[in-house]
């Protein structure tokens, strides 16, 4: 299978802004791959270096040493994110549009021709169940709502690849399986999807594989049930022994 | 309103509408006070014509000659020549006096200037002489706008005898206040003296109309001119004395 | 330009759903209708000074819409963290820079429309003379000056961390220029060295926004400026766009964004 995102020696260092310059180092030479397809889940406890990662893929944060490829394009490219769809943790939109304008917003970014981004709409909000607030100011949406709406703003342009930056993070039991839902019809459709997240069960269910992130290293990256089997455990069992965790006495 | 809007900067903002009525009346065409500064610069270190003084001599009048491209690009987009309103269009100037006398009703030349031009160019005799009543109401001992009233009696209602009370109210008024400074209001007493002897002697009292401009000559920057006229009434004089002798 | 051009919508849409300039359009409205409804000395055919405030106070709008406008784009992207999903897009940083530039210069038009078609009105019901020529030159040069503007406010916007700091440092900046830019050859005259030379500098480098200033050639019915000088005076001020964009893209490539 055809690589969609790939890392190589991937390394961050961020400085510190005081007289000290403190180097904080956030990725240590990470290696990923991705193939077309997969639904990828990524994980690590909180400042493993997963948000880094999605800043290094999306471009707001250039590597001080390795590269990454989407598509075999490398990311600094703007090209490089032409077929993929982005769902940050939370939802950072344009609270004066309504979710129509958003989307036409984000359509013309992507040079869709209007006809088709119109169906696109469309197509999009029945899918994430906002028909009826389509012409409402997205500041009057519960954050379930907007969430959906950040779902639909990331399929705008139907991505080959999908990046999901906690994407059940805040949201009900009803909002997540919904979530699940279209991630799975998403994988049914043949799309590849990368996304971090805490719920080890929710990743246990969908993905098809994982990659264990602790403290800027790659620790552990296979088959969920490989892992399992390796491990003779379940997947939060797989996580805590990966990061070494120990339980208070 | 006006007082407790602007306390007592309202007098800073009444001599800037007044300015504001004199760029007006030049229509834009104005100096900063940059260019005032620059010129009288130049006029200190000019002395071949001291007397030339209040005469921009350069090139482009008060803006002197450009002295650099920006200069004098920027000049295209701006009045660079020297002119007055005139007829109706003096009109403009009006509500800047009046906004600058309710902003200071003390500043007398407010009401002063505005009255000249709505009963001179304007044909606003009625309305002149209200402002000025107004003016009057807030400085009862104001000489200047009692012979610019005197000035309204007689040149626009063409009643002498008024004209003759209101200047001699001025007159009593100069020289009550003005008479024991060392720098005197000269130029007021000049103006209010040649009216009355004016009005003097076209009323046939010669003898008080010499009696006026011998209290103008006094100071007056042109005695020579008034000696003159002096001297020609008094020509007058001694028939007119001979026949009330009779 | 089709992602230039939805970026600037977005600006646009954002001016008009904000109360900013109907708040700016009722005041400026309001304060000339009661001008203008004041009676001096009976006489109903003085304009001039309804004409001054008037044009005083679109000044005053159009720039405090210009500089406010800009100054919260780049920072409000930011801090409300709208800037992540837009450059997740096939989007450069200077396609950003160019749309927010041209969303805001295009909303201060569509402003300044509004307000010169208001003092249209009312010069011509005084008046009864419709100069639309001079009017539009009036409007256009203006609408060039505020380029300028929004260029320097947004170059402000990526090196200040807050829109009031930024806010306050344009708007001291531009008003100095309107005022004294003019003037700082002739106080430079009247300095000593090293004092000359920097005021000199100082007078060539910065923008002469006094020059788009032609309120006196509107208010006193002076003749029309020629359209060439117009054009001259368009492509000056093209310069500085250009120049205050190229430094802002050159700060915001570099800025690193961290979710």
């Amino acid at each position: 299978m055809s690589s969609i995102l790939r890392t190589e020696d991937l390394r961050v260092e961020y400085r510190s802004r005081d007289l000290k310059q403190t180097v904080n180092l956030a990725l240590k030479g990470l290696n990923l791959n991705v193939s077309a397809g997969e639904v990828f889940g990524f994980l690590g406890p909180n400042g493993a270096g997963k948000t880094t990662t999605m800043n290094v893929l999306l471009g707001y944060v250039k590597p001080t040493e390795g590269t990454a490829h989407l598509f075999d394009v490398d990311v600094r490219e703007p090209i490089a994110r032409q077929r993929i769809g982005y769902l940050p943790e939370l939802t950072y939109y344009y609270k004066f549009l309504t979710v129509e304008e958003l989307l036409r917003f984000y359509a013309s970014l992507f040079e869709i021709p209007k006809l088709e981004a119109e169906s696109r709409i469309d197509r999009l909000l029945k899918l994430v169940e906002l028909e009826h607030a389509r012409r409402q100011p997205i500041r009057t949406y519960s954050k379930g709502m907007q969430q959906r709406a950040g779902l639909a703003q990331a399929l705008i342009n139907n991505p080959d690849l999908l990046l999901l930056d906690e994407p059940t993070s805040g949201l009900d039991p009803l909002g997540r399986m919904k979530v699940r839902e279209i991630i799975r019809r998403l994988k049914e459709e043949g799309k590849t999807v990368f996304f971090s997240s805490h719920e080890l069960g929710e990743v246990e269910t969908i993905c098809d594989r994982v990659a264990i992130l602790h403290q800027g290293e790659l620790k552990v990256e296979g088959r969920v049930d490989d892992l399992m089997a390796r491990y003779h455990c379940n997947l939060e069992q797989v996580f805590l022994k990966v990061v070494e965790y120990q339980p208070q006495p | 309103m006006l007082a407790l809007l602007f306390g007592e900067s309202r007098q800073l903002f009444a001599n800037h509408f007044f300015v504001k009525a004199d760029i007006s009346f030049h229509s834009g065409y104005y100096p900063s006070i940059f260019d005032e500064a620059r010129q009288a610069e130049e006029n200190d270190n000019d002395v071949s014509h001291p007397d030339e003084k209040e005469e921009p001599k350069s090139e482009g009048g008060f803006l002197g000659p450009p002295t650099d491209w920006i200069d004098r690009f920027g000049r295209h987009f701006r009045p660079t020549l020297h002119t007055h309103l005139q007829g109706g269009n003096i009109r403009e100037i009006l509500p800047w006096l009046r906004i600058s006398a309710e902003l200071d009703p003390h500043r007398i030349e407010a009401y002063t200037v505005a009255s000249y031009w709505m009963r001179k160019h304007l044909g606003k005799v009625d309305e002149a002489e209200q402002f000025l009543r107004e003016g009057l109401r807030a400085n009862p001992d104001s000489y200047e706008l009692l012979f610019e009233l005197g000035n309204l009696y007689y040149d626009n209602r063409h009643d002498a005898g008024r004209a003759r009370n209101v200047w001699l109210a001025a007159l009593r008024l100069w020289q009550k206040q003005e008479s024991g400074k060392g720098m005197p209001d000269n130029y007021s007493l000049d103006q209010i003296t040649v009216h009355l002897a004016h009005l003097e002697e076209q009323e046939g009292n010669l003898d008080r109309a010499v009696e006026y401009l011998e209290m103008a000559k006094r100071v007056s920057p042109a005695p020579l001119q008034l000696q003159k006229q002096i001297d020609e009434i008094k020509q007058r004089l001694p028939r007119a004395g001979a026949l009330s002798s009779h | 330009m089709n992602k230039i051009l939805a970026i600037a919508g977005v600006v646009i849409k954002e001016l008009y759903r904000r109360k900013d300039f109907y708040v700016l359009f009722v005041l400026t409205a309001l304060i000339t209708l009661l001008l203008g409804s004041v009676n001096f000395f009976h006489d109903d055919r003085i304009a001039r000074y309804l004409k001054e405030i008037c044009l005083l106070l679109i000044w005053i709008s159009a720039l405090v819409i210009a500089i406010t406008t800009t100054a919260r784009q780049i920072p409000a992207e930011r801090e409300n963290r709208t800037i992540f999903p837009l450059l997740a897009k096939p989007v450069t940083r200077a396609q950003v820079i160019t749309g927010k530039f041209l969303g805001c210069w295009l909303a201060v038009a569509v402003a300044l429309a509004v307000f010169y078609l208001f003092f249209g009105v009312i010069s011509g019901s005084r008046e009864h003379a419709w100069p639309v020529l001079k009017y539009f030159q009036a409007l256009w040069l203006q609408w060039t000056m505020l380029a300028v503007v929004i260029a320097l406010v947004l170059f402000g916007s990526v090196i200040f961390t807050s829109p009031a700091e930024n806010v306050t440092i344009c708007f001291f900046a531009v008003l100095g220029i309107l005022l004294l830019g003019g003037h700082l050859n002739t106080v430079a005259l009247g300095q000593k060295e090293p004092a000359r030379t920097m005021l000199y500098t100082l007078y060539f480098l910065i923008p002469h926004l006094e020059w788009f200033d032609v309120r006196d050639i509107i208010i006193y019915d002076w003749p029309r400026i020629p359209w060439l000088d117009c054009l001259l005076a368009t492509l000056y001020a093209a310069v500085y766009v250009v120049v205050f964009l190229f430094a802002a893209w050159l700060v915001f490539r570099r800025k690193v964004l961290a979710t």
